[in-house]
C-alpha cells in the first residue's frame, strides 16, 4: 500500500509543475547566485586585486606592492594614476586601493592613503582595512621581516579538521540551499495533507481497510524520499557542475541527508495539523520556512552574525543542519561521529514536529 | 440470525455541546437498495461517515457484514465501498492511475488488480477513455470515475453519498443502470445517500427520512406514502397568499410558492380553510394530493425536502 502511494505521489509530482520548479529547479538557481556571491576574488581561488599608485621610481611604492602580493587574498596592481585608484574603489571595480604620495611624510601629516568606502558593511571593511595596513606596516618596518623566524602559526583548534584548501563559494551555497529549499518539502507534504482533506480522498482513505498510522505513513513516506531524491540531485549538481567537494565522509553525507528530509516531512506533518487551507500553507508556511533558513543561515553564514543571531540559528533544524553540512563539505576527515551532535540534534527536532503534529491532527476534519 | 449487512445500533455524534447526530438504530438488508433521504445539514453524511468508520462515534456501535467496526475496522471495512460526495479523485492522474492506487489499498494487486480495473470502468462506462487524465473528463464522466473508485474490490455494501449532484441526464441514468446492476449481478447492498426525492423514488426499495441528526420514518416508499402521505392538499389562492400562508401554518405543514399553497394538515382540513378564508385569500381550486413520497416527508417534516429545514 505504501508503495502504490508512493508511485500516485510520484505520478502527482511529476504532473505538478509549479513543484517541480520549486524543489528541483529554483535552488539550482540560487546556488548559483549565493555561490557567485561568496567567491573570495574574481574568479574561483583568485585573490582579491587593490591597485597602488605612487610616483615612478619610488622605492617604498615597489616595497608595499610586494608586501601586498605576498597577503594572503589581495595582489597589488599598479595604476599610474592616484585619481584612477580612486575611481577603481568608487566604481567598485575594486574594494579598496593604496596610494603612496611622493612627499611621504607622516611626521607632517603626509601619509600613505588608504582608499577605501567608509559606509561599507564591517564585515568586509574591517578585515580589509587590517590585511592592508599591516602590509604597509610590514613595507615600513626598518629591518626585513620576511628574514625574522617565524613568530604566528595558523592552526585549527584541536577538534576542529583541516579545512580544504581552496575551497569555493559553491561549498557554501549548495548546503545552504539544500537545506532552506530541503525544507520546502515541508510545505508540500502539508499542501497534500490539506488537499487530500479537501478533495476528499482522505475520506476515501480513511474508509479503506488501512490503519490511521498507515494513512500517514502514506503520506508521508512518499515525500520523504522525494526530499532525500531532493537533496541528492542538489549536492550532485554541486559537485557535478559547481566543483563542489565532500572533505569528510560520503555516508555522513547520506546521513545527515536522512535525519534533514525527516526533519522536513515532520514539520509539514506540523504544518497540516496546524493549517486548514492550502492558502494559508502557501502564505504563512512560506515565510516561516524562508525565516527559518534565514535565522539558520541558508542565506547568510552564521560565522559572520553576530554573537546572538548565532545562538538563534541553533533553535531552528536548519542552524543544525547547515553546520553539520559545512563540517562534512569543508573540514577534511569528518565522520559520522563527528556529526553526532547535529544529527541527534535534527532527530530531536524532528520527534518534537511529529510529537505535537499527531497531538493537533485531525483526522475526521 | 440477521440479514444485515450493515447495523447501526443507537449510533450518535455529538461536536462538543452541539448533537450532529441523536441516535439512530438502522439496519440495511442484504442486496437490497437502501435510501437515506434528507434535506442538507440533516446528518446524512455524518451518520454514512459513522458507519464507513471515517469518524468515531460518540455513542452506539457499527456492523458491517456482521462484524464489529470498532474491534476488526479493518475486515468490516473490506466488506465497504464508500463513494464520498466529493470527487474523491486524483484530476491530474487518469482514470487507471486513480483505479491502481485505490485497488491497493484493499489489497488488490497484480493481474487481479487489472482485471478489476477494467471491470470497473467498463462498468461506468469509461473503459475507452481510462488513458486520459481525469480533468479532461467532463463533470458526470468524473462522477462514474469517483463510483468505479468505491466498487473495485466489490464490496458487500457500497455506500454513494449524493453520487449524482451536479451531473447531466444522460450520466444520472448511467449511475442509476450502473447501481442496478450492481445487485442484480453482483448481489451488492446499496445505501444511496440523497436529497432528491425522486432518485430515491427511482431507485430504492426501503427509505430512512432523516431530518435534523435522526430518522424519522424508515420503510418501503409505499408504506411511507400510506402512512404519512395520505392528507396532502394543493391549494390555489386569489389574494394576499402570503396572509393565507401564514395562516395555514398554524393548520399544518405549508410549502409552495405564490399562489400554490400545498398543505399536509394536522388535523381536519376545514379549520385550515377557514383560518385561510379569514384572511381575506380567496381559493380558486383545492386538490387533494398525497400520494408520494414528496408528501410524506412534507407530513414527517413539516417542511419541503428542498427548504432544507425549517
Amino acid at each position: 500500500m505504501i508503495v502504490a502511494a508512493i508511485r500516485k505521489d510520484v505520478w502527482l509530482l511529476l504532473r505538478d509543475r509549479g513543484a517541480l520548479i520549486s524543489l528541483f529547479a529554483l535552488p539550482i538557481v540560487f546556488i548559483l547566485a549565493f555561490g557567485s556571491m561568496f567567491k573570495f576574488g574574481d574568479g574561483d581561488h583568485q585573490p582579491r586585486v587593490i591597485p597602488i599608485s605612487y610616483p615612478a621610481g619610488s622605492e617604498l611604492g615597489r616595497k608595499i606592492q610586494r608586501a601586498i602580493d605576498g597577503t594572503l587574498g589581495v595582489a597589488a596592481s599598479y595604476v599610474p594614476s592616484d585619481a584612477e585608484v580612486r575611481a577603481r574603489v568608487v566604481s567598485e571595480a575594486a574594494l579598496a586601493g593604496i596610494i603612496v604620495p611622493a612627499d611621504f611624510d607622516p611626521a607632517h601629516g603626509r601619509r600613505i592613503e588608504l582608499v577605501l568606502d567608509l559606509a561599507g558593511p564591517i564585515q568586509i571593511r574591517g578585515p580589509l582595512e587590517g590585511v592592508l595596513t599591516g602590509a604597509v606596516m610590514r613595507a615600513l618596518a626598518p629591518v626585513d621581516l620576511g628574514a625574522l623566524p617565524a613568530m604566528v602559526d595558523v592552526r585549527s583548534p584541536p577538534g576542529l579538521a583541516q579545512p580544504l584548501p581552496e575551497a569555493s563559494g559553491f561549498q557554501i551555497s549548495v548546503p545552504g540551499n539544500a537545506v532552506l529549499f530541503g525544507f520546502f518539502i515541508a510545505l508540500t507534504t502539508a499542501m497534500s495533507f490539506v488537499g487530500e482533506r479537501r478533495t476528499g480522498t482522505w475520506r476515501r482513505l480513511l474508509a479503506a481497510p488501512v490503519s490511521r498510522s498507515a494513512a500517514l505513513l502514506a503520506t508521508l513516506v512518499p515525500y520523504y524520499l522525494v526530499g532525500l531524491a531532493q537533496l541528492g540531485f542538489l549536492f550532485g549538481i554541486g559537485a557535478g557542475l559547481f566543483g563542489m567537494r565532500v572533505a569528510g565522509s560520503l555516508p555522513a553525507l547520506v546521513v545527515l541527508s536522512m535525519c534533514v528530509s525527516l526533519c522536513a516531512v515532520s514539520l509539514g506533518l506540523l504544518f497540516a495539523a496546524i493549517a486548514t487551507t492550502e492558502k494559508q500553507l502557501g502564505g504563512v508556511g512560506s515565510v516561516m520556512l524562508l525565516v527559518m533558513g534565514l535565522v539558520g543561515g541558508c542565506m547568510f553564514p552564521r560565522v559572520a552574525m553576530p554573537a546572538f543571531m548565532k545562538s538563534i540559528g541553533l533553535a531552528v533544524p536548519h542552524g543544525w543542519a547547515l553546520d553539520g553540512y559545512f563540517d562534512i563539505l569543508v573540514r577534511q576527515g569528518t565522520t559520522i561521529a563527528d556529526v553526532l551532535p547535529n544529527i541527534g540534534a535534527l532527530l530531536a527536532f524532528a520527534v518534537g514536529f511529529l510529537v505535537i503534529g499527531l497531538w493537533r491532527f485531525r483526522f475526521d476534519a | 440470525m440477521t440479514d444485515a449487512v450493515l447495523s447501526l445500533r443507537g449510533v450518535g455524534k455529538d461536536y462538543g455541546k452541539r448533537t450532529a447526530v441523536g441516535t439512530i438504530d438502522l439496519e440495511v438488508r442484504r442486496g437490497e437498495i437502501f435510501g437515506l433521504l434528507g434535506p442538507n445539514g440533516a446528518g446524512k453524511t455524518t451518520t454514512i461517515s459513522i458507519a464507513c468508520g471515517v469518524i468515531a462515534p460518540t455513542r452506539g456501535t457499527v456492523e458491517i457484514g456482521g462484524i464489529a467496526l470498532a474491534t476488526a475496522p479493518r475486515q468490516a471495512k473490506q466488506k465497504l465501498g464508500l463513494v464520498p460526495q466529493d470527487l474523491a479523485i486524483y484530476e491530474e492522474l487518469s482514470a487507471t492511475q486513480n483505479l491502481r492506487y485505490f485497488g491497493a489499498l484493499y489489497g488488490l494487486r497484480g493481474a487481479v488488480l487489472a482485471e478489476r480495473i477494467a471491470w470497473a470502468l467498463g462498468a461506468v462506462g469509461l473503459a475507452e477513455r481510462a488513458a486520459e487524465p481525469v480533468k479532461q473528463y467532463s463533470g458526470g464522466m468524473k462522477r462514474r470515475c469517483n463510483l468505479a473508485a468505491g466498487l473495485l474490490h466489490r464490496p458487500e455494501l457500497v455506500i454513494l453519498d449524493e453520487p449524482t449532484v451536479g451531473v447531466d441526464p444522460q450520466s444520472r441514468n448511467h449511475i442509476f443502470d450502473t447501481i442496478r446492476a450492481l445487485r442484480r449481478d453482483h448481489g451488492m447492498t446499496v445505501v444511496y445517500v440523497s436529497h432528491y426525492m425522486e432518485e430515491v423514488e427511482a431507485l430504492c426499495d426501503r427509505v430512512a427520512i432523516v431530518d435534523r441528526g435522526a430518522i424519522v420514518a424508515l420503510g418501503t416508499i409505499e408504506e411511507l406514502v400510506a402512512a404519512h402521505a395520505g392528507k396532502g392538499f394543493e391549494l390555489e389562492l386569489a389574494g394576499d397568499a402570503a396572509a393565507a400562508r401564514a395562516a395555514a401554518t398554524a393548520h399544518g405543514a405549508v410549502s409552495g410558492d405564490g399562489a400554490v399553497l400545498r398543505l399536509v394538515p394536522t388535523g381536519a382540513l376545514a379549520p385550515a380553510i377557514a383560518a385561510i378564508e379569514a384572511t381575506g385569500a380567496r381559493i380558486t381550486s383545492l386538490t387533494s394530493r398525497g400520494t408520494n413520497l414528496e408528501a410524506a416527508f412534507l407530513a414527517l417534516t413539516g417542511h419541503a425536502l428542498r427548504d432544507g429545514g425549517p
